[in-house]
């Protein structure tokens, strides 16, 4: 009955060939079980399309100013656009877990973070593009409204580089705050409802909260330029959510401060929102590492 | 080789597994059997290393599940007809297994063929019949050409040619010197493809045995069934020699601590009529039903009651 105690079974044990799961390899089963999937393509998409109309609409807002600058008018429409890539990355950190999917996947990949590793790359790769397209989407956005007024738009002068880039960063940044999310609450509606919180609800009420004018001081008495230097704990607080710091990383080098925070500048904010991510990340894996699946 | 040694689990004060101690052999089809809620799954999910015991042991090819250098090559699992995304193709959904391990598109197709997914392949999980889903959880299995399985309810859900397809296949697993565990409610399935069976209840193991062994002490094996033209003077014959009698619906005799032979000899005797002689041979479901009698987590007082 049990002839066969020692030797492995099957004609294909060719046992050099058998060797498990390597980063590249998990790597490469991660970027086609996320391309596989039509969510990504639809959010790609679907942020792509509302950074370009929005921007349009509201570079044609601000064109009728007479101090128009079509570059102030290139990120608009990632206020609302942003939320793509949020959406995006939640669905791929908690898709695994809601739909039992991640059975399968963990059990191919016992020590289950290189899993996490290879999504962080599949999904920054994923989001790199889609940002890619939605930064040219508002670069042409803002086309019409510019050639209205005659205005030449050049990408390569002043701080348009470092923005261009910075959009492309909220972009890629906000989808990995998104898989972090999703990975660590490993369900998709907190994880969406919690992304939104911190992303667009939080950083609104802290900043209106943190404006010096809103407490109902005096603008006469303050002055337009001490209030925008003056620094409030809640302003502090607001540049130190992942919404504002992703709208600061975004935002043109030399625009100053938000009335009541720091200047962190563009690059600041970048450091902050990777911190977020980061530290949401570190909080996944750990879970993921010390936890059962169940 | 399979070897679950002591093995204890606990969900804070609930306590799922009890020290439970098996192995399922190479070259032998395993069952795994249990009332619902007996800790069979939570048993699985330990062993390919989902959850971590609280205690105790459980190993695949004398390792750790965890410490396994290619999981895929070393153990096929199917584990829940929903560990695969509803959004992805059954095509990609095995590429991207098989991607983990480097196995080749060539094999993907082999055991895409070897399921009968081929009309399905590139038709999203989702919209999948519980039966093609269990093919497909079974191609995943099958994919990394293991010496060893683990198969959650594989039958689950299949027309009876996807049964029939089943048993075979785990036959031939295990012909080859593959270890197959399985897990099933249907008793009568297990009894016709497995050669060892492990019966759980409440965490505990009841019985660990082949399969013939266990229906050997169900209560019905050994007892006579007996149909005459006068049962009065029969009964009282056989009383004479020391036979339990027990009448049964239908108006046929129960005769236990006998033999067909000697009913047939008492019955000549006493010059009845024999309509009906036959020796009642017993069934795992009966054997597993007054073993886990006790251990049933979740009964109605109806199903108690039609057990017996």
């Amino acid at each position: 009955m049990s002839a066969a105690t020692t030797s492995v079974p099957g004609a294909r044990a060719a046992t050099a060939l058998r060797s498990g799961p390597t980063s590249g390899r998990v790597v490469s089963a991660e970027w086609t079980k996320l391309l596989s999937l039509r969510s990504p393509w639809w959010t790609a998409a679907v942020t792509v399309l509302v950074a370009g109309v929005i921007t349009y609409l509201s570079a044609q807002a601000s064109s009728v100013d007479p101090g128009f600058d079509p570059v102030q008018s290139l990120p608009l429409g990632l206020a609302l656009a942003q939320i793509g890539p949020l959406v995006l990355g939640v669905l791929a950190g908690a898709g695994e877990f809601r739909t039992g999917a991640f059975r399968t996947t963990f059990a191919l990949v016992p020590r289950r973070w290189p899993v996490l590793a290879a999504q962080v790359l599949v999904v920054g790769a994923f989001a790199l593009g889609t940002a890619v397209l939605t930064t040219t989407a508002c670069v042409v956005g803002v086309l019409p409204s510019a050639r209205s007024r005659g205005i030449a738009v050049d990408l390569t002068a002043g701080d348009t580089p470092g923005l261009l880039l910075g959009m492309v960063g909220l972009v890629v940044g906000l989808a990995l705050l998104g898989l972090a999310l999703g990975a660590l609450l490993r369900r998709t509606v907190p994880a969406l409802v919690t992304g939104l919180l911190l992303v667009l609800v939080l950083p609104i009420v802290l900043m209106t909260a943190a404006d010096p004018l809103a407490g109902g001081g005096d603008p006469a008495a303050l002055g337009a330029l001490d209030a925008a230097a003056t620094t409030t704990p809640l302003g502090t607080l607001a540049v130190l959510t992942p919404g504002t710091a992703a709208q600061l990383l975004a935002t043109e080098a030399s625009a100053g401060p938000m009335p009541g925070a720091p200047d962190l500048g563009p690059v600041g904010g970048g450091l902050v929102l990777a911190a977020w991510v980061l530290v949401l990340l570190a909080a996944a894996g750990l879970r993921l590492r010390t936890r059962d699946l169940r | 080789m399979i070897e679950v040694e002591a093995l204890t689990k606990r969900y804070g004060s609930t306590t799922a597994v009890d020290g439970l101690t098996f192995t399922a052999r190479p070259g032998t089809v395993t069952g795994f059997l249990g009332p619902n809620g007996a800790g069979k799954s939570t048993t699985m999910r330990v062993v390919v290393g989902l959850e971590r015991p609280t205690s105790g042991t459980a190993r695949v090819a004398g390792r750790a599940y965890a410490d396994l250098p290619a999981p895929l090559h070393a153990v096929g699992v199917m584990l829940d007809a929903r560990s695969v995304h509803p959004g992805r193709t059954a095509w990609k959904h095995l590429l991207s297994m098989a991607q983990t391990h480097r196995i080749g598109r060539a094999r993907v197709h082999e055991v895409i063929a070897q399921t009968g997914l081929e009309p399905v392949a590139h038709r999203r999980a989702g919209t999948f019949s519980l039966g093609m889903g269990q093919r497909l959880g079974i191609a995943g299995a099958l994919l990394g050409d293991p010496a060893t399985l683990v198969l959650d309810e594989p039958v689950n859900g299949l027309d009876p040619d996807g049964v029939l397809w089943v048993r075979r296949l785990v036959r031939d697993l295990a012909a080859e010197g593959r270890t197959v565990l399985l897990s099933s409610h249907l008793m009568h399935e297990l009894a016709l493809c497995a050669d060892r069976v492990v019966i759980i209840g409440r965490g505990r193991l009841l019985a660990d045995a082949p399969v013939q062994e266990v229906v050997a002490r169900s209560e019905r094996a050994g007892t006579v069934r007996v149909r005459t033209t006068d049962d009065e003077a029969l009964v009282r014959e056989l009383l004479a020699v020391g036979a339990q009698v027990t009448p049964q619906e239908g108006g046929t005799l129960h005769v236990r601590g006998t033999s067909v032979d000697e009913v047939g000899t008492a019955a000549r005797r006493c010059g009845v009529t024999v309509l009906e002689l036959a020796a009642e041979t017993g069934s795992l479901e009966e054997a597993y039903l007054q073993l886990t009698g006790d251990a049933v987590e979740y009964r109605t007082a109806g199903a108690a009651g039609g057990a017996r």
